[in-house]
């Protein structure tokens, strides 16, 4: 044992060093990359008050909050059952709508997700947002969700400018994703799809994959 | 057994430290589901909760290293051990509460997707921490092992004869 006892201590010094290093390193890391951005651009319909959520009706009421990553397949299911009646509240003006795009599943939620907010600039969110759901891939990650894709499918909702495509290939909001993360962490929000009307969340059991049920919860809150 | 004792020290190192570091891994990809799976316990406030969700992952990425290369292993199996117990506490307090949890995954929620609580889940988690712990415990008494980089640090034959006086 101990036959160069210093060199073997400098070693284990070394490696005690950069072990530390880095522990303390990432979690600086985890807990700034977690955090809000200020700085981060938002779309016009944005609001940072709502969670920094794509707002429809502003001043109406009641408010329907609705947590989703477009890669989530129980989000597409949620939105075969209530998306028709859903677009419907937020087009008349019958509630404040308030979509929150997450991005926990990787990469191509948050391409999903900055595509969404760039449609919402060109005032297409809701028809964007339906053939997202569409356009879902059976895997997620698969590659499908590429920023030409993306581009293409803002064609078929009826977006044909410049903007829109500079907006997806500049990964404009691409900050803003994080901040929806970041409000939804500090919401406790643990699943997709999640809806908070009037900021109490809706019983997952019963009124989420249950359309007449989905409706008659908005109703009794005061959608007409 | 005495024989024996310094290669279940290192096996002892090499399967807790390959938990951790499995589990460190798979979880700092997915920082957002981390501090869910933190939340979903509701042991902690929110904030707090978000704080160690996102800080877990390189601490036990960290805590992995010390024990696979044998560094500190003493105090590295100690803290381990706290964190194990800790993770029992957590699930056993939930099976308590009846909180249906399924792993703070996003997908299916937190929740188990029929909403209901599956005992079997919980204990066969609180079975395999408990496991962990020990080994956590082991390392605690016997930190010296085959294969480590700690045999030449000083504190070595200190902790040495504290075991043979015991």
């Amino acid at each position: 044992m101990a036959m160069e006892p210093k060199k073997d201590k400098g070693m284990r010094g070394l490696v005690i060093g950069m072990v530390l290093f880095v522990v303390v390193v990432g979690v600086a890391f985890s807990l700034y990359s977690n955090k809000s951005n200020s700085a981060a651009s938002i779309p016009s319909s944005v609001s940072k008050a709502d969670g920094y959520g794509v707002v429809f009706n502003a001043n109406a009421k009641p408010q329907i909050d609705i947590w989703e990553d477009f890669q989530c397949p129980i989000c597409q299911r949620f939105e075969s059952i209530n998306n028709s009646y859903l677009n419907q509240v937020a087009q008349s003006g019958k509630a404040k709508v308030v979509f929150h795009p997450m991005s926990f599943i990787g990469a191509e939620s948050i391409l999903a997700a900055n595509a969404a907010a760039c449609s919402a600039d060109q005032s297409k969110f809701l028809e964007y947002h339906k053939l997202l759901y569409q356009n879902q891939s059976t895997t997620e990650n698969s590659g499908k969700w590429s920023n030409q894709f993306l581009e293409q499918l803002g064609q078929v909702a009826g977006i044909s400018n410049n903007s829109f495509i500079n907006c997806i290939q500049s990964a404009k909001y691409g900050n803003w994703t994080k901040n929806i993360n970041a409000d939804a962490a500090a919401k406790n929000v643990n699943s997709t799809p999640t809806v908070f009307v009037n900021g109490k969340e809706l019983d997952r059991a019963t009124q989420y994959m249950d359309g007449a049920a989905f409706q008659k919860a908005l109703k009794d809150a005061g959608v007409k | 057994m005495k024989k024996l004792q310094p290669w279940l020290t290192l096996a002892a190192r090499i399967i807790l430290g390959a938990t951790l570091l499995a589990a460190g891994i798979l979880k700092i990809k997915h920082p957002s589901e981390a501090a869910s799976s933190v939340r979903v316990y509701k042991l902690l406030p929110v904030s707090l909760a978000n704080i160690l969700g996102y800080s877990l992952p390189p601490i036990e990425i960290g805590l992995a290293i010390f024990l696979l290369v044998g560094i500190w292993v003493k105090r590295v199996g100690a803290i381990s051990g706290i964190l194990m117990v800790v993770f029992i506490i957590a699930v056993g307090q939930a099976w308590a509460r009846k909180l249906a949890i399924n792993c703070g995954c996003f997908g299916n929620g937190g929740v188990t997707a029929d909403g209901k609580v599956h005992p079997l889940t919980y204990l066969t988690e609180i079975i395999r921490d408990i496991g962990l712990a020990a080994l956590a415990y082991y390392l605690y008494r016997y930190p010296h092992g085959k294969l480590s980089i700690d045999k030449l640090d000083k504190l070595d034959k200190l902790d040495k004869s504290e075991e043979v006086s015991e």
